[in-house]
């Protein structure tokens, strides 16, 4: 009881603080120094861009090889490794090349997609990849139902280097799904 | 009929300057409050209109312009229009009295003109403050017109607010009523000539800090700024009492409160700073030998003062957060009017004992 009387009661000092607004003016000399210190954190965005970080995760695209042939193999792994089924591949034999199967038809629900990079983590041969693309507004969101032309599209402005097949790259290791007239002759 | 037709002439000239004045600084206003806030606030304010964003007043007025107008479905459409007018006229027509430069005259066609003050009447505070009260009129009636509850909270709110501290408005001036002995501010302003010391702030027998303090949180929470912007709290009553306007009513509105700052900045400088009094004694015009020219530096002044004050509303803004609505009744009542009626009790018992001194 006695304790809640001596803290209710204000000493001189605190009366001082109270009638000249201390506590107010140590606020307002906050905000003036802000001022008067003007370092703004603001970036102009359209007119200046932040730069991205290196692990960005952008827009998918899918890429090709050096010789503009697709890497797909259409394996399906990326639509099961999507948890928001983003992806729906059609996956076909390549015409006249038994052994080798390609994706027909590609498709991608951007809608749906929180950039979690899963399905470029399953692709076995690395052929979807995540561009550091993220102006996509648009004004109709059917526009962001991709096809596979426009993935390709997007992977050809964003990777202009790209890879050599697998199997010029690793001559002695044994890949499927590759056309025979691709595999270079054995060394003698 | 002549003489007649000149006055009214010149008497037009004279609103239409101070009109033009004040809606300028309207302008110059929304733009700066932006700015000064984005400043404090380690941001940059609007960029985009013009080099550094310095024609977006302008392109506020041309959006507001060409909004579409909405009146609510339930709404009273007479009163729903009406408000948006009763709270700009009182804004803009306490104008009529503040004295803008010295108290000089010429003479045009055997008239004699004042060309600062365009009606020097000698219940000129009076008049200010009954007009401002008028305009809590404007904000109850829009807030009640437009059919929705957060308007008409604001409303509520923003009465009991405006009827509270216009008290202590009015309270904290009769100090300085005391001290310069006349109700018009011409003659108030006149009497705080020579140097910053005689200032109603400053001068003896009685400095008016404390009135002054009152003043300035009173006034900040009759323009319903922030902390004291409880009618239009945008967190708890979307925008209250303007909830419902759009376009050109809304405007209206928006130009009615900053017109009111303006207003009150302009009464503070007047009434407590020394109006257009320089804080040394003459001017420096007349000093270097140039006396036709000291209306410049006095109308200069003038405005250096009421910008200091709009700034500090500015200020406020971006240091304070909003007071609970308890808290703002109890502070009004409980804390502001005791300041300024013992401030008149002082006031009147210095003055006394002075003049029976003397």
């Amino acid at each position: 009881m006695a304790s809640t009387a001596t803290t209710k009661r204000l000493n001189l000092h605190e009366w001082f603080k109270t009638i000249t607004f201390y506590e107010i003016l140590v606020g307002m000399k906050a905000t003036l120094s802000h001022l008067l210190n003007y370092r703004p954190v603001t970036l102009q965005y359209p007119h200046e861009k932040r730069t991205l970080p290196d692990n960005y995760r952008g827009m998918l695209a899918l890429l090709r090889y050096d010789d503009g042939t697709e890497k797909c193999v259409g394996c399906d792994l990326c639509e099961a490794a999507c948890p928001s089924r983003v992806i729906r591949v059609v996956s076909a034999e390549v015409p006249d090349e038994p052994t080798k199967r390609y994706s027909k038809e590609y498709y991608m629900d951007m809608t749906r997609c929180l950039f979690c990079g899963m399905c470029v983590d399953a692709c076995p041969v690395d052929a979807l990849g995540m561009t550091r693309e993220f102006e996509w507004a648009v004004y109709d969101k059917r526009q962001l139902h991709l096809n596979k032309q426009q993935l390709l599209a997007i992977g050809d402005r964003s990777f202009p280097v790209r890879e050599k097949r697998l199997e010029l790259q690793h001559p002695n290791v044994a890949f499927f799904n590759v056309a025979f007239k691709h595999v270079p002759p054995k060394p003698d | 009929m002549t003489e007649f037709g000149l006055r009214l002439a010149i008497s037009m000239t004279q609103i239409a300057a101070v009109m033009g004045v004040v809606v300028i600084t309207v302008l110059i206003l929304t733009l700066a409050e932006r700015k000064v806030l984005g400043w404090m606030q380690d941001r940059m304010g609007p960029m985009e209109v013009g080099p550094y964003g310095i024609l977006q007043p302008f392109a506020d007025a041309i959006k507001l312009f060409f909004k579409e107008d909405i009146v609510p479905a339930g709404a009273n459409k007479f009163l729903f229009t009406m408000a948006p007018i009763l709270c700009l006229i009182p804004a803009f027509i306490g104008f009529a009295v503040i004295p803008w430069g010295p108290n000089q005259t010429f003479e045009v066609g055997g008239i004699t003109v004042r060309p600062f003050v365009i009606s020097d009447i000698n219940i000129g505070i009076l008049y200010i403050l009954a007009f401002a009260s008028l305009g809590a009129y404007g904000i109850i009636l829009g807030g009640w017109a437009s059919n929705s509850k957060y308007s008409l909270l604001g409303g509520l709110r923003s009465a009991a607010q405006i009827i509270s501290y216009e008290l202590n408005v009015g309270l904290s001036i009769v100090g300085v009523l005391i001290l310069g002995g006349s109700l018009s501010l011409v003659k108030i302003t006149d009497a705080q000539a020579g140097g910053f010391w005689n200032w109603y702030l400053f001068a003896l027998p009685a400095p008016q800090i404390f009135a002054f303090v009152v003043y300035v949180i009173s006034s900040v929470a009759e323009t319903n700024r922030v902390p004291f912007d409880l009618p239009e709290a945008e967190s708890e009553l979307v925008a209250g009492f303007f909830t419902e306007y759009s376009g050109l009513r809304f405007a209206f509105f928006f130009l009615a409160e900053y017109a009111n700052m303006v207003l009150v900045s302009c009464v503070a400088a007047a009434m407590f700073l020394g109006g257009w009094n320089a804080p040394y004694p003459g001017t420096i015009m007349a000093f270097i030998g140039l006396p036709s020219l000291a209306w410049v530096e006095n109308t200069m002044w003038f405005a250096v003062k009421t910008y200091s004050f709009l700034f500090l509303f500015f200020w406020l803004r971006a240091t304070l957060p909003r007071l609970r609505y308890d808290q703002l009744m109890r502070f009004g009542w409980k804390v502001l009017l005791p300041i300024a009626l013992g401030n008149i009790v002082v006031t009147a018992l210095a003055v006394f004992f002075y003049q029976q001194m003397k």
